[in-house]
């Protein structure tokens, strides 16, 4: 009997082993990613505007996950994490030059993602992905990291934000690359007019449906990482969206993405491979408040981008996958950019390598099986600091901070004044964690009272995974620690064959300030 | 044989003119109260639990910018039953209390005084808060409804004790020196002190048990159904409680969620649901103060009390499968509204006063420019002097008086929303572009660009403030212990004595 039972697992193996060799293609990974886009501009979250029918649309036909959040309040440190499955701590976006400051990578920051860090597309590969980035890369521009050498196999887009333009003396005008080389630059060959008109959206929807054309035809899987940036500042949109939404620019950029969005999903259908290709739409932070009316919404969350509060970090996310994924479901479990690195290593049939901690982990147990994994934490990082923690329904506050740069007048906070808890100054809150219950208050208004009872179970559930948590870490070396005017874009790849090269002054490296 | 052909051919004549013949529609308005403009799981709470009225949404029109009358509950409700704006109806300044001897005035026209014009069965059940009043003159009976079953205003005036299953006391302070909760059943007092454990479930019931009757004997009918969640003091029944990861208010809500659920199951049950328009909304926005036993406003300033926009903004819903188109409009729209709707639905005659409410039929039916462009705000305790507070025309707002509000809390995020946030005049107003800043954050009125548009606007003011007609006010009038409901009138040692259970606590009301 024994024996039969065995031959029957046997049998059961080999044919598992032999039908995913007949069928080569294992199911694409689509991942959306925005810039700047805050939680609360979907419709489908609550937005007044009406702006995101295909978004709507998408959250109906697949997972809205309300609990889904950026590994950190800013953009760099946050994709870095997205394509690295791990925290900007520990793969080396962030810096040590101040305590608890955020850091990105502009054009004159000399580091970026270390050869050390496994990227996403290098693992995909392994397993017979081709992958394919449109839009920002951010994660340093340098050629060394260069996300061709980081198991990219093609490019479209831009290593940097679009802000410009600069006037290619004490600043060159980002580079746009076409795989390795540069085919031209923002507000050059790239057009960024100054009333935000743009067809760069446009540009990078044709990218997409063109390599998804293309994937499908020669039926090999793929993975599109799909990162416009028309919703960070400097907002833009084509002629067409122009004046069509009822936010002005920042509203006729999310419609456009919005289309975009439409286009790839019914792309999918049309080619009928959506059974077969998982899609995850979220953004990189929350909307960036600073910017006056003219900006995203963070809808009922605390404070925006920059910030460790809920709107800095809780993101606009839908998973999509028709067939796999229950249509209209709602995911309460706690969610994270990291948990796509191991999402899409599991859809890939592949395994985390265990030579490394990773922050995430696979999402298909509850988005496809129903499994919710009630033991996650959120761990909410500014720079090398642990900001804030979330288990279960309690966050807990270990640092506030809320301060612009005064000079400048920029406010994270417009309209919100939370005693003790927005404070405008770096606070240490160690000794007694301000804490919060998210499902009563998901707006992080109303602390819980000092050594009730709730307040103590609360705060040791959380401490529990905390204190594991700076137990096991261990630091990466700081990427974004140093600058230098002379690395910036003066000459990228490719700029000879174009005549574009500049000259920039001599390297001079100094420590970089990061002011926020 | 022959007499039998005719009387079969008679049956199927009946059965096609009963077919072809566009029945009149049924109409069911779903009014909450306290639950503010982001409370809903559909407009963006990550919390909440509303799968029915999500549903609602996904298969109906969600209105994102429709208002209450006022950003209190009496004046407001007053306003959706008459559709006519505070002053004109004299329900100011602030709500009725249990033992105020007035009440909405007998010679205002409610909706269902309308309908039963066209023959509409018309019942209410739940929270009425339009006054009791001496001889019980001001009930629902008086105002066109055949039916009424409910607590003529909030539990919070009741001396209320358990609110949560099994026996848990109720948070915060309630009003002891009133009788306990009355249960009206029409003019009778059925049941006191109710029991709020099961309330919820008995006004589902007679809310199922009111279409159903009227479904099977083919009579068009008009039901009122406000709950008396999500106001303070919260409750819920053995289902309900600890059901959602949002504490108290989100089990409150999650009775509310079950209980439209239970209506519209009973309309697809009796196969009417294609005939019948379902309107979802709230009486005013959240009640801050409560914290977080109180609702939000999501992304909206203030709330309840003030008339900022999380004051009177509030979730609007309609539903009407084959009717209404589903999706979303950001068409301007109120409470206000629904009676001149429903007037032009039926054919209705409209009264012969001035409203404030305009036909709603292009943004529910046709997906059209809605007729309204201005909605004006009313502060609770507006005076005759200072009675407009804000005027909303197009896109833009503008606030003449701006003051805080005791319900919005004293420790409001936002200090504009506090109590302390005193009564301040702005000359020139304040204005605030609310497509792109429903926020209410960026001020634009000392830009040069916006002189025309203020001056457009105030002249909109003008004409308003000029034109109103304040009515005497209605709850200024006197108080009067003997005015509180008491099933046994003249009873000692009141009002503890006032204790009748006709209904047994398990027992549900059937219609009758």
């Amino acid at each position: 009997m024994m024996l039969l039972i065995k031959l029957f697992q046997f049998m059961l193996m080999f044919h598992a082993f032999y039908s995913t060799n007949s069928n080569p293609s294992k199911p694409n990974v689509i991942l959306m990613l925005m810039d700047d886009m805050g939680w609360g501009d979907l419709g489908v979250l609550g937005n007044p505007a009406k702006e995101t029918p295909n978004l709507d649309r998408m959250a109906s036909e697949g997972a809205l996950m309300t609990d889904f959040y950026a590994p950190n309040p800013l953009c760099s440190p946050s994709r870095a994490s997205l394509l690295t499955g791990r925290l900007p701590i520990r793969n080396g976006f962030y810096t040590t030059n101040d305590h608890a400051r955020c850091s990105y990578t502009p054009q004159y920051i000399v580091g970026g993602i270390p050869d050390s860090e496994i990227v996403l597309p290098e693992l995909l590969n392994k397993a017979g992905y081709r992958s394919k980035i449109i839009g920002k890369w951010h994660l340093g521009h340098q050629t060394q990291y260069h996300p061709l050498k980081h198991g990219f196999d093609e490019y479209f887009g831009a290593p940097n934000c679009h802000v410009g333009p600069y006037d290619n003396k004490k600043q060159p005008n980002i580079p746009v690359y076409r795989d390795a080389d540069m085919i031209g630059r923002y507000y050059e060959e790239f057009k960024i007019d100054k009333s935000g008109e743009s067809n760069l959206t446009q540009m990078f929807i044709e990218e997409a449906i063109a390599f998804i054309e293309k994937q499908h035809q020669t039926g090999e899987q793929f993975f599109l990482y799909w990162t416009p940036d028309a919703s960070h500042s400097p907002h833009y949109a084509s002629k067409s969206f122009l004046g069509t939404s009822q936010r002005e620019l920042y509203g006729d950029a999310v419609m456009e993405l919005d289309y975009g969005v439409g286009q790839i999903l019914g792309k999918l259908k049309e080619l009928q491979i959506e059974n077969n290709t998982f899609v995850f739409f979220s953004s990189d932070n929350g909307a960036a408040l600073s910017g006056g009316a003219y900006v995203g919404s963070n809808g009922p969350f605390l404070c925006g981008k920059h910030t460790t509060f809920e709107g800095g970090m809780r993101e606009p996310s839908i998973a999509w996958w028709p067939g796999r994924i229950k249509p209209g479901k709602i995911v309460h479990e706690l969610g994270s950019l990291m948990d796509l690195f191991a999402t899409a290593v599991d859809i890939a049939g592949m395994k985390l390598p265990a030579d490394r901690v990773y922050d995430g982990s696979s999402l298909l147990p509850v988005l496809v099986d129903d499994k919710m994994n009630k033991n996650k934490t959120i761990f909410y990082y500014r720079g090398n600091e642990l900001m804030a923690a979330r288990r279960g329904m309690y966050k807990a506050h270990f640092w506030t901070w809320s301060e612009g740069i005064p000079t400048l007048h920029l406010e994270y906070c417009p309209g919100m004044q939370v005693e003790d808890v927005t404070t405008r100054n770096l606070t240490n809150h160690m000794a007694q964690p301000v804490l919060f219950h998210l499902g009563r208050d998901p707006g992080e208004k109303f602390k819980l009272k000092l050594n009730t009872a709730e307040y103590k179970k609360g705060l040791q559930f959380i401490m529990e995974a905390v204190i594991e948590h700076k137990k096991t870490m261990i630091p990466g070396q700081p990427q974004l620690n140093m600058c230098d005017k002379g690395i910036m874009n003066w000459a990228p790849s490719g700029c000879e064959t174009l005549n574009k090269c500049l000259h920039g002054p001599p390297s001079n490296p100094f420590k970089c300030s990061w002011p926020v | 044989m022959f007499f039998w052909r005719i009387q079969l051919f008679a049956v199927f004549v009946q059965y096609f003119i009963d077919k072809c013949k566009t029945a009149e529609p049924n109409i069911v308005i779903l009014f909450a109260d306290d639950v503010g403009y982001g409370d809903l799981g559909c407009y963006g709470h990550p919390t909440t639990s509303t799968p029915h009225l999500d549903k609602l949404a996904a298969n109906g029109l969600l209105l994102t910018q429709f208002y209450a009358g006022s950003p209190v509950c009496s004046p407001s409700r007053a306003s959706l039953l008459t559709g006519r704006l505070p002053p004109r109806t004299g329900v100011y300044p602030g709500v009725f209390q249990a033992n105020d001897s007035g009440g909405l005035p007998l010679n205002e026209t409610t909706i269902a005084e309308l309908l039963k014009t066209v023959n509409y069965q018309t019942g209410m059940i739940g929270k009425w808060h339009l006054g009791v009043g001496e001889n019980q003159k001001y009930l629902p009976t008086n105002f066109g409804f055949d039916y009424y079953f409910g607590i003529p205003y909030t539990h919070a005036q009741c001396p209320c004790v358990t609110c949560f299953w099994p026996r848990d006391s109720c948070y915060g302070s309630c009003k002891p020196y009133f009788p306990g909760c009355p249960l009206f059943y029409n003019d009778e007092i059925v049941d006191q002190p109710v029991d709020l454990l099961t309330l919820n479930e008995q006004y589902a019931n007679a809310a199922r048990d009111f279409i159903a009757k009227n479904a099977q004997e083919k009579k068009p009918f008009f039901l009122y159904y406000a709950f008396q969640h999500c106001h303070h003091p919260q409750f819920a029944g053995k289902k309900f409680r600890n059901s959602t990861s949002r504490g108290v208010f989100g089990d409150s809500l999650a009775e509310i969620d079950w209980s439209v659920g239970q209506v519209i199951k009973e309309l697809k049950q009796q196969d009417i649901d294609k005939n019948t328009l379902v309107f979802f909304s709230s009486d005013n926005g959240p009640s801050i103060q409560w914290k977080t036993r109180g609702g939000v406003a999501g992304l909206l300033k203030c709330g309840k009390g003030t008339t900022y926009e999380g004051g009177q903004r509030v979730p609007g819903i309609a539903y009407w499968p084959g009717m209404i188109k589903p999706g979303r409009s950001m068409e301007l729209a109120s409470t206000l509204d629904l009676l001149p709707t429903i007037a032009k639905m039926v054919n209705g005659i409209l009264p012969n006063v001035t409203l404030d409410g305009v036909d709603m039929g292009p943004i529910l039916f046709t997906q059209d420019k809605g007729l309204r462009d201005t909605f004006f705000y009313y502060y609770p305790q507006s005076r005759q002097d200072k009675g407009v507070y804000a005027v909303r025309y197009h896109q833009y707002k503008a606030h003449y008086y701006t003051r805080g509000a005791s319900e919005s809390g004293v420790e409001n995020k936002d200090k504009d929303c506090r109590p302390s946030a005193e009564l301040t005049w702005h000359n020139p107003p304040l204005l605030f572009d609310l497509n792109q800043d429903p926020s209410e954050l960026y001020n634009l009125n000392s830009l040069p660009e916006y002189n025309v548009l203020l001056n457009e606007i105030h002249q909109i003011y003008e004409r308003h403030v000029t034109s109103m007609k304040w009515a005497e006010s209605e709850i200024n009038k006197y108080k009067d212990p003997k005015l509180e409901p008491c099933c046994k009138p003249g009873c000692k040692p009141f009002p503890s004595c006032c204790q009748c259970h006709k209904l047994g606590h398990s027992q549900s009301l059937t219609f009758k």
